[in-house]
């Protein structure tokens, strides 16, 4: 059963999402955007051996049936922040770390 | 025709049970022997578990009975068995958080604030819960304790990481639970097994003596099989809270005289865009919420894809950087899912983190505005009925996707910044799903609102499962 309603906006999907840049984006933010680097978890490589250094930076011990799972993982949440890596926003933006409503 | 604890003591409510208790047709006692003896017929079954307080829970009650019998008057909760989420402390047991590891902590001295609140309105605390491993989880399996299982369906998940209190109080072991909710982790398992669940506002209830997981995003609230339920357990627990210090120091204001006012002047939309239904039950369970509300405007959330890709990275790397030392030492130890997503997670750039953060401010700002023009927002609760246990991947249209990670799209973005949320449960057949009541911040009244509302029109309830 299809949901009858009136649409105030058009919907839009989630595999492209409106973009809203905030009015004070820097020129910084848009300027990285337009000469962003290839993406760097689309290199098998490049992960492997973030892990192998993080690991010896951080002192974590991995053994190597863990390593397929913590490249996929790694991968994963590098591709997602992507996502945010790539919103401009004003320099002057706090973090906000907790919310306070 | 709601049954009485007299007729039916295995699907009794908080508030029939209190009632029963406040009228002196039952015993506290007797409730906490018929409770004890559902969990051990029916819990081998479901798993819900992890530890039963049995002489704890009759010395209360047999304190309550002999209370009453002075004339004392009795609490709001009196008389109500009710089980946490094995992350929050109770005095003498160890608060193992879904782990292997935290078995060999020391016992806590102290339960959490949430049990000693419920315990001062008369409740009578059961035990604890089964969960996902330390909280990273929607699927309810635990690798240590066994996955919880789903009352509707026992081969199918419960949903996590609070599983074992859904499937608790899905089950008809207890009539109300507490469960902890970080990115849905209240929302997904009530939907998945057919209950009542709030997340309530981020700060409004004390996480004290609670096992964390990401502390910018944790928030605790209870699960029940009526709205009138949580909001009798939410109004015991409201209240400042020191020893947590992101509890909010505001008066608390009482719900469940509320629930009566219905929902006429409040201005309800649905998400659109991001949070459009992609499976048949889904898109049947909004429209049946949305249609009963009269709910016929579309509003977007804008920048959700984001706000949860947002979430997942503060997620991953605020919950690795609370387990760095155990990983450095104890890894072999985790769960292989969950271990190999916290060690990913402090590998993390930094700066990723750091704009995630930065995102979460604007996002919220952009949120917030919309409650100007509404004063609820309907969004589904899960993508889909309950998976089966074991499943690794779902469809989700044309995509297959992982379903741990995957089974949380619609809550994360809206816990990411704090808004209060009922999950209301739509009793299809076979498998229950619910739709996700948002209100503003401190705007819990008006989601419960909503669901009473929907509950009286008998749109939303809670299947009694064929155990």
């Amino acid at each position: 059963m299809k949901r009858k309603v009136t649409r105030n906006r058009p919907a839009r999907t989630a595999s492209k999402p409106a973009r809203r840049v905030p009015a004070k984006a820097s020129a910084a933010a848009k300027s990285r955007r337009k000469h962003r680097a290839p993406a760097m978890v689309e290199q098998p490589d490049v992960i492997d051996s973030l892990v192998s250094a993080s690991a010896q930076a951080l002192r974590l011990p991995i053994e190597r049936s863990w390593r397929g799972g913590i490249k996929f993982n790694l991968q994963l949440i590098l591709r997602i922040a992507t996502l945010v890596d790539e919103f401009p926003l004003p320099d002057d933006t706090e973090p906000g770390p907790v919310f306070h409503a | 025709m709601l049954d009485t604890p007299a007729t039916d003591a295995k699907w009794s409510t908080a508030t029939d049970i209190a009632a029963a208790f406040a009228s002196g047709q039952l015993s506290a006692v007797s409730v906490v022997e018929a409770t004890l003896a559902r969990i051990r017929e029916r819990d081998p079954l479901l798993n819900s578990f992890t530890a039963v307080v049995e002489q704890r829970a009759l010395a209360r009650a047999k304190a309550l009975d002999e209370a009453r019998a002075r004339g004392q008057q009795a609490g709001p909760l009196a008389g109500v068995p009710f089980a946490v989420k094995n992350l929050f402390d109770i005095a003498g047991l160890p608060t193992i958080a879904g782990s292997k590891i935290n078995r060999e902590a020391p016992s806590a001295r102290r339960d959490a604030t949430l049990v000693e609140r419920l315990e001062a309105a008369g409740a009578i605390l059961i035990g604890a819960l089964n969960m996902g491993e330390y909280a990273y989880d929607f699927t309810g399996e635990n690798i240590h304790d066994g996955a919880s299982r789903n009352p509707h369906d026992l081969d199918r998940m419960s949903g996590g990481s609070s599983g074992g209190s859904a499937s608790a109080v899905a089950g008809g072991l207890v009539p109300l639970a507490l469960g902890s909710d970080t990115n849905g982790s209240i929302r997904v398992p009530s939907s998945l097994c057919g209950i009542f669940g709030l997340k309530p506002t981020y700060g409004r209830l004390s996480r004290a003596r609670t096992f964390p997981f990401v502390a910018s995003l944790d928030h605790v609230g209870p699960l029940a099989r009526t709205a009138h339920d949580l909001a009798l357990a939410y109004d015991a627990m409201q209240g400042f809270d020191p020893d947590d210090p992101v509890c909010a120091d505001r008066a608390t204001e009482s719900v469940a005289q509320l629930l009566e006012r219905g929902t006429d002047g409040l201005r309800i939309a649905v998400a659109s865009g991001y949070f459009k239904c992609r499976t048949a039950e889904s898109c049947y369970a909004l429209d049946r919420v949305a249609s009963a509300l009269g709910a016929n405007r579309d509003i977007e959330i804008p920048q959700a894809d984001r706000a949860r890709a947002a979430a997942f990275v503060i997620t991953a790397t605020e919950g690795a950087s609370l387990h760095l030392d155990r990983l450095r030492v104890r890894a072999q130890d985790y769960d292989p899912d969950v271990r190999d997503r916290l060690i990913a997670g402090a590998m993390a750039p930094a700066a990723l983190v750091v704009k995630a953060q930065k995102f979460r401010r604007w996002y919220r700002e952009q949120v917030l505005k919309l409650f100007t023009e509404v004063d609820a927002i309907l969004a589904p609760a899960t993508p889909c009925t309950a998976p089966l246990i074991g499943q690794k991947t779902f469809m989700l249209g044309d995509a297959e996707l992982p379903v741990r990670a995957n089974l949380g799209i619609y809550t994360q973005p809206i816990s990411f910044i704090g808004l209060p949320v009922v999950a209301v449960p739509v009793p299809l057949a076979p498998l229950p799903i619910a739709v996700q009541v948002i209100a503003a911040p401190w705007r819990e009244d008006v989601a419960l609102r909503i669901a009473h509302t929907l509950e009286a029109k008998g749109v939303v309830a809670a299947m009694r499962p064929p155990l």
